[in-house]
C-alpha cells in the first residue's frame, strides 16, 4: 500500500518545494525515524554529523542576509524549512536546537551584534562549527522575562557579569563545539513598576573565564539535545559583546522570542503531519474485529479533526510568517520580501502568541490520540508517537514561553492593557 | 566545454494504474520526479565540472509538459548552469523516434557540444532508446550503460569510461564529442542540493522552446511524427495467488519437491 | 541524410577518409555526396569545419509490400552464440509462417562460420553472414553500418533483436540512423491484421511491469523490436534442416569506429552462466549473509539444477557479488523458468526484475515478506535449514 501523504505544497514557491525535498532526501539517508528514536533514547549531546549535515543543507539561520553569511531567505521560506525539520524529527530536538534557538535567536543576534561577534561566532554557527543559543531563564524568573537578577557592571572597557541561568537548551553541545549565549543582565537598578528597564543583552562565550556550565537535567523528552544552565562569576566581556543598545535588552529579547516562536509553530505543524501520516499507515492496515481500525468512527473522526486543525494552523503559521516578513523596513529586507512594514510589532506578537499556544498543543494532542489508536504499539518506542509526545510537550510547558504567557499576550492585544492579569 | 544533460520528468513511482475504461495510464495525483538515471547522469556531469580546470557549461535539456519545469529547477539546483524545456502541444504523444528528433533538433540549435549525457533509461517507459537514437541523428559515438566517467580530455578529444556489458564491466575509450547513456552502480547517492544552491538556481537562465524555435513541420513531432503507435494499454493479468507454507523444514521441502514435480519443472 | 555546406567546406578530404561506404568524393575542391550514403553521420563529427550537418528525418519507405522476411539478429561474443538468437528464431518461425515469408538470421563477427551452422539447425532458412576483422569485437558504429547496409539491400519486413545490453545498444542505433520505429524489451509478438495489412503487434511492459502496451509500427519497415531474453523458446535444433549462408562483404574503415574497449574489468569464468541466460537462477539477499561463503548453499542448489546464482542489490553494495549478478530494476531483468529466491524481502525494485519468471519459489523467515506476494510457492522458514534438506533430497532424486 502506498504511504499516506498529507502534505499539500501547492502554495509553496518552487524553491520552497525543493527545500523540503532536499531535507527529506537528506533525512532518508542520515536521520530516519529509527535514528530519531535511538538518539532520543541515547541522550545528549546532539550528534555532530547531524549538525554538520544540517549546516551543509543550509537550513540554519536562512534569513540572515547574504552579506553576513546567511542565505537571505524570507520567513515564509524559513517556515517551509522548519515545518519539514519537525516532520523528519518529531522528537523536536532538531527543531528546538536548530530552528528555534539557532535560527530564531541567531537571526536576531546577528541583527544586534558587532562585526567581531558575527565573524567569531555567528558565521561559524551557520557553518555548523559553533553553537549559539539563548539564556534568559533564571531560577527566579522564566515566564516573567523581566524578573531576573543577573547583573553587569562596567569596569574600564569591559563588563563584568554575575548571576545564574537555568533550563537552557544546548549548553552541553555549545560547550563541546564552542560558541556562546545571548544573556540578559541588569545594567542599572530595577525600577518599581517598570522591571524591563535597565535590561541589557550581551553575547557571552561559553568558554569565558568564570562561566561554569551545570549538569544537564534528565528531561522527559527531546532527549538528544541537552538542557542545563550556567553560573557566571565575574565573567568579563568586552564592550563589543553588548547586543544592541544599553537598556534596550527587553525589546531585543522580545524580538528574538517572536521569531523563535514562529519556528516552533511551523515545526509543530511538521510534527503533527508526520504523526498523522504514520498513524494513518497503521490504522489503514491493522484490523480489529474483522475490519481496519480506520473504518471505526471512534478513530476516523478524531483523525480528521486533528487533520482539519492542522490545516487551519498551517494557514495561521503562514499568515504569521507573512507578517514577520513585513516587520522590518530597512534597506535590503524590503527588497527581499517585496513588502513594506505594515503591522505594529505588538500586532505581530499577538498572532505569534496564538500559534505558539495552539500548534505545539495540537501536535502533542495528536500524538496522544495516535497512541490511543495504536494501543500498546503506540505506547512503545517501536513507533514514533511516544517520542514525539514527550518531545513536543517541552513546547507546551515552557520552552520559548509557556501557553499561559501566550494567552496573556493575546488577552492584552484583544481586551486591552487594562486587563493584563499581573498588573 | 559544453555539456548537455538530457533529463525527463517521470512519475515518482512505478505503481501506476490503467484506467480500465479508457485504457490510458492514470497520472492524476501521482507525484513527479527527476528520472533517477538522469539524475545520475547530471551528477556525473557536475562531478567533471567540479574537478576539471576547464570552463564547463552544463545545460539541462528536457522535453515535456510545462510542469516539467519543476524537474529542471531541481537540475539547476544540483548544478546545471542553464535549462531548456522543449514544450509544445505539437510535441505530445511522441514515441522514442519523435522524442529523439525533437531533442536532436534542439541539440543542433544549442551547438558546440562536447558531451551529451543521458540516463540509460527512464523509469516510466524503460525503452533505453532515446540516447542511441540521438547519437545516430548526430553521427556521434555512443557509450551505453556507463557507470563511471574516468577521464575527460578535451584537448586530445577523448573520454574513458567504465561501462557494463552483458559479460561484465569494461573500460572503454571514445572520441569526443560523444553521447553517454549512464546507469549507476549500486550504492550511488545523488547530490542533495542545499538551500544556497536552490536559491542560486533561481537566478540561472531558463528557457522554453516550442515548435517555432526548432526547424521542421508540425508533423515531424509528437504523435504525428512517431513511427510506433500504441494500440492499447492495459493492466497485466493478475498473478494467481501462490502457495505459502509454514511447516517444519522437512515437510516444507517435501511439499516443494511435490509442487516442482507436479508442475513438471524438474 | 546529410547536408554539405559548400561555403564552409575546405575540401580537406577528412570526410572521405572516414566514410564507411565511400559515398563522398572531392569535386572542384569541395566534398560532394554520391548515391551510396547510408546516413551514418560519421563524417559529421569528422568534419573540422562544421560543414556537414545531419538532416534528421524519417526515411521514405515507399511501397511497404517490397519488404519481406523475418530477420533475427544472432548475437555472438568471442565466437560463442548467445541464446537470444535461437530463442528469437523460435518465435520468428511462427511469425514467418503466418506471413508466408522467409526466416533469416544475421550474424556478424570474424571467423564465425561454425555459428551459421548452428543458426541453420535452429531454423534459419538463410543466414546473412558478415565477417571481417573490424567486426571481431562489437562496436556500435561498425555493427550499425553493417546492419543498415543489409537492410537497405534486402529490405526485411521484421527485424528482431535480443533485449540484452548489446541489443539495446545496437537496435536503437540502427533505428535512429534509418528513421525506423522500434519497440523495446517486448515480451510477446503476434501478427495482426490492421486495416487490411498484416502487421507485427508488439507487446511490452512499461512502468516496471505495472502496465502492458500493445504497439505497432504502421509506416516504417522493417518493423523492429528488441525482445526480452528467455521469454521465447527455441526450436529443437536439427542439423538436417536446409539453409543457405549468404556471405556479405561489408567494409567499415577503422577511422569510422570511434570507441574502443581498452580493458576488460570483470572477466567472468566461462563456467558461470550469466543470470539473464540461465534457465534456473538461485538468488539471495541480505538474509543469506554478507560474505561469499554464505552463498555456498545457494551455489550447490544452483549446480544441482544446472542453474546459476544471482543476488539482490545489497549484496552487490557489500561487494559479495559482482554487479553482473544483480537481479532487479537497477540490475538485470530476468525471466528464467525457475527462480529460487532466499532471504530477499522483496522490495518493489527486486520484484520488477523477476516478475516474468515462469515459477518463483521464495524462502524467507518473515511470513509477511512482500516476496511472498509474487511467489508461486513460498516457504516460511530458515534457509539454513531448508536448503541443506533441499540439496539432500535433490541429490537423492538425481541418483535415482
Amino acid at each position: 500500500m502506498a504511504r499516506t501523504d498529507l502534505s499539500d505544497d501547492r502554495e509553496l514557491t518552487e524553491e520552497q518545494k525543493l527545500f523540503k525535498e532536499s531535507i527529506s532526501d537528506w533525512a532518508e539517508r542520515n536521520l530516519p525515524l529509527e535514528r530519531v528514536i535511538e538518539m532520543n533514547r541515547e541522550g545528549y549531546p546532539f550528534p555532530e554529523d547531524i549538525i554538520q549535515g544540517l549546516a551543509e543543507l543550509g537550513v540554519i539561520m536562512g534569513p540572515v542576509p547574504e552579506e553576513h553569511g546567511g542565505m537571505g531567505l524570507t520567513w515564509k521560506d524559513q517556515i517551509a524549512i522548519a515545518e519539514q525539520i519537525g516532520y523528519i524529527d518529531p522528537s523536536i530536538a532538531t527543531a528546538a536546537g536548530f530552528m528555534a534557538v539557532e535560527t530564531g535567536w541567531g537571526f536576531t543576534l546577528n541583527r544586534y551584534c558587532t562585526e567581531e561577534v558575527r565573524k567569531k561566532y555567528i558565521q561559524p554557527a551557520i557553518k555548523g562549527e559553533k553553537f549559539v543559543g539563548i539564556a534568559t531563564t533564571e531560577p527566579k524568573g522564566g515566564s516573567d522575562v523581566a524578573g531576573f537578577e543577573s547583573t553587569a557592571e562596567k569596569e574600564g572597557d569591559e563588563w563584568v557579569l554575575n548571576g545564574e541561568k537555568t533550563f537552557i537548551s544546548g549548553v552541553e553541545e555549545c560547550r563541546r563545539m564552542g560558541g556562546g549565549y545571548w544573556v540578559n543582565v541588569r545594567t542599572g537598578p530595577q525600577i518599581e513598576g517598570a522591571p524591563h528597564k535597565n535590561m541589557t543583552s550581551f553575547f557571552v562565550p561559553i568558554d569565558a573565564d568564570g562561566l561554569e556550565p551545570q549538569e544537564p537535567y534528565d528531561d522527559a523528552g527531546r532527549g538528544s539535545l541537552s538542557t542545563s544552565g550556567f553560573i557566571m562569576e565575574d565573567v568579563r566581556v568586552p564592550e563589543e559583546y553588548m547586543l544592541g543598545e544599553k537598556g534596550k535588552g527587553f525589546y531585543h529579547t522580545m524580538e528574538g522570542f517572536d521569531l523563535a516562536r514562529i519556528m516552533i509553530g511551523a515545526s509543530a505543524i511538521g510534527v503533527t503531519r508526520r504523526v498523522l501520516e504514520e498513524a494513518a499507515d497503521y490504522i489503514k492496515e491493522r484490523e480489529t474485529f474483522g475490519k481496519p481500525l480506520a473504518k471505526y468512527e471512534g478513530i476516523q473522526f478524531p483523525f480528521v479533526e486533528r487533520y482539519t486543525e492542522m490545516e487551519a494552523s498551517k494557514l495561521m503559521v503562514k499568515k504569521v510568517a507573512d507578517m514577520a516578513d513585513t516587520r522590518y523596513d530597512e534597506e535590503g529586507w524590503v527588497e527581499r520580501t517585496g513588502k513594506a512594514q505594515t503591522y505594529k510589532p505588538t500586532e505581530i506578537a499577538k498572532w505569534i502568541s496564538m500559534i505558539k499556544y495552539k500548534v505545539p498543543h495540537l501536535a502533542k494532542d495528536t500524538a496522544d490520540d495516535a497512541m490511543h489508536w495504536l494501543g500498546a504499539a503506540g505506547y512503545s518506542s517501536e513507533y514514533i508517537f511516544e517520542t514525539a509526545w514527550r518531545g513536543v510537550m517541552s513546547y507546551c510547558v515552557g520552552a520559548e514561553g509557556g501557553a499561559n504567557i501566550q494567552k496573556i499576550v493575546i488577552g492584552r492585544e484583544t481586551l486591552g492593557k487594562d486587563y493584563v492579569p499581573y498588573k | 566545454m559544453r555539456f548537455v544533460v538530457l533529463v525527463k520528468q517521470v512519475p515518482d513511482t512505478t505503481e501506476v494504474e490503467v484506467d480500465e475504461e479508457t485504457g490510458t495510464i492514470i497520472r492524476e495525483g501521482v507525484p513527479s520526479t527527476l528520472n533517477a538515471f538522469d539524475e545520475f547522469a547530471l551528477n556525473a556531469a557536475v562531478d567533471i565540472k567540479e574537478k576539471t580546470e576547464e570552463e564547463v557549461e552544463i545545460i539541462a535539456l528536457s522535453m515535456g509538459p510545462p510542469q516539467a519545469e519543476e524537474t529542471l529547477n531541481k537540475c539547476l539546483a544540483i548544478g546545471a548552469d542553464r535549462a531548456i524545456l522543449l514544450t509544445d502541444r505539437a510535441f505530445a504523444g511522441a514515441d522514442t523516434w519523435a522524442t529523439a528528433v525533437t531533442l536532436s533538433r534542439a541539440l543542433k540549435k544549442i551547438g558546440n557540444i562536447d558531451l551529451i549525457f543521458a540516463g540509460q533509461e527512464a523509469s516510466d517507459g524503460n525503452t533505453a532508446q532515446v540516447g542511441p537514437e540521438v547519437a545516430a541523428h548526430h553521427g556521434l559515438p555512443q557509450v551505453t550503460y556507463v557507470s563511471e566517467i574516468e577521464e575527460v580530455d578535451p584537448k586530445e578529444e577523448y573520454i574513458v569510461c567504465k561501462k557494463e556489458r552483458d559479460e561484465g564491466h569494461v573500460r572503454i575509450k571514445s572520441d569526443m564529442p560523444a553521447i553517454l547513456a549512464c546507469m549507476p552502480d549500486p550504492g550511488f547517492e545523488p547530490k542533495i542540493p542545499n538551500v544556497r544552491e536552490i536559491m542560486k538556481a533561481k537566478k540561472k537562465p531558463k528557457e522554453q522552446w516550442g515548435i517555432e524555435e526548432l526547424d521542421g513541420q508540425e508533423d515531424d513531432y509528437g504523435l504525428e511524427g512517431s513511427e510506433s503507435v500504441v494500440v492499447e494499454t492495459y493492466s497485466p493479468p493478475p498473478k494467481e495467488e501462490g502457495i505459502k507454507i509454514e511447516e517444519e523444514p522437512e515437510k516444507s521441502v517435501d511439499e516443494l519437491l511435490k509442487f516442482l514435480d507436479e508442475e513438471g519443472i524438474l | 541524410m546529410i547536408e554539405i555546406d559548400l561555403g564552409q567546406c575546405t575540401g580537406c578530404g577528412k570526410c572521405i577518409k572516414v566514410c564507411p561506404v565511400d559515398a563522398l568524393e572531392i569535386d572542384d575542391g569541395k566534398a560532394v555526396l554520391t548515391g551510396n550514403c547510408i546516413s551514418c553521420g560519421v563524417c559529421v563529427s569528422a568534419c573540422l569545419e562544421d560543414a556537414i550537418e545531419p538532416v534528421i528525418q524519417t526515411a521514405e519507405v515507399g511501397d511497404l509490400s517490397q519488404y519481406s522476411g523475418v530477420w533475427v539478429f544472432a548475437e555472438q561474443h568471442e565466437g560463442e552464440l548467445k541464446p537470444t538468437g535461437p530463442q528469437l528464431l523460435g518465435k520468428g518461425k511462427e511469425l514467418a509462417d503466418q506471413l508466408g515469408e522467409e526466416l533469416c538470421a544475421v550474424l556478424i563477427g570474424n571467423d564465425i562460420k561454425g555459428l551459421s551452422e548452428e543458426l541453420g539447425a535452429y531454423g534459419a532458412e538463410k543466414v546473412y553472414m558478415v565477417e571481417d576483422e573490424i567486426f571481431k569485437n562489437y562496436s556500435t558504429e561498425a555493427y550499425t553500418t553493417a546492419l543498415t547496409s543489409l537492410i537497405s539491400e534486402y529490405k526485411p519486413n521484421i527485424f528482431l533483436y535480443g533485449a540484452t545490453h548489446l541489443g539495446r545498444d545496437l537496435a536503437p542505433s540502427v533505428a535512429g540512423r534509418m528513421g525506423l520505429g522500434l519497440t523495446a524489451d517486448c515480451t510477446d509478438l503476434n501478427i495482426e491484421e490492421v486495416e487490411g495489412r498484416k502487421v507485427l503487434l508488439q507487446t511490452r511492459p512499461a512502468f516496471g511491469g505495472n502496465v502492458m502496451a500493445d504497439i505497432v509500427c504502421p509506416d516504417s519497415r522493417p518493423q523492429m523490436a528488441t525482445v526480452r531474453p528467455h521469454v521465447m523458446s527455441p526450436m529443437e535444433p536439427d542439423k538436417d534442416r536446409e539453409f543457405e549462408i549468404i556471405e556479405e562483404s561489408i567494409k567499415v574503415k577503422e577511422e569510422s569506429v570511434s570507441t574502443e574497449v581498452i580493458e576488460v574489468l570483470e572477466p567472468e569464468g566461462k563456467s558461470e552462466i550469466p543470470v539473464e541466460e540461465a534457465d534456473v537462477v538461485v538468488s539471495g539477499g541480505r538474509g543469506v549473509g554478507t560474505c561469499e561463503e554464505d552463498f555456498d548453499l545457494l551455489r550447490e542448489v544452483a549446480d544441482l539444477l544446472d542453474g546459476t546464482v544471482g543476488c539482490s542489490r545489497p549484496i552487490v553494495e557489500e561487494d559479495v557479488m559482482p554487479k553482473s549478478r544483480q537481479v532487479g530494476q537497477s540490475g538485470k531483468t530476468i525471466s528464467p523458468k525457475l527462480y529460487i529466491v532466499c532471504g530477499v524481502s522483496g522490495a518493489i525494485q527486486h520484484k520488477v526484475g523477476i516478475k516474468d519468471s515462469d515459477y518463483i519459489i521464495a524462502v524467507n523467515k518473515d511470513p509477511d515478506a512482500p516476496i511472498f506476494d509474487i511467489a508461486d510457492f513460498g516457504i516460511v522458514g530458515d534457509l539454513n535449514e531448508v536448503l541443506p534438506l533441499l540439496i539432500e533430497k535433490l541429490e537423492k532424486a538425481k541418483e535415482n
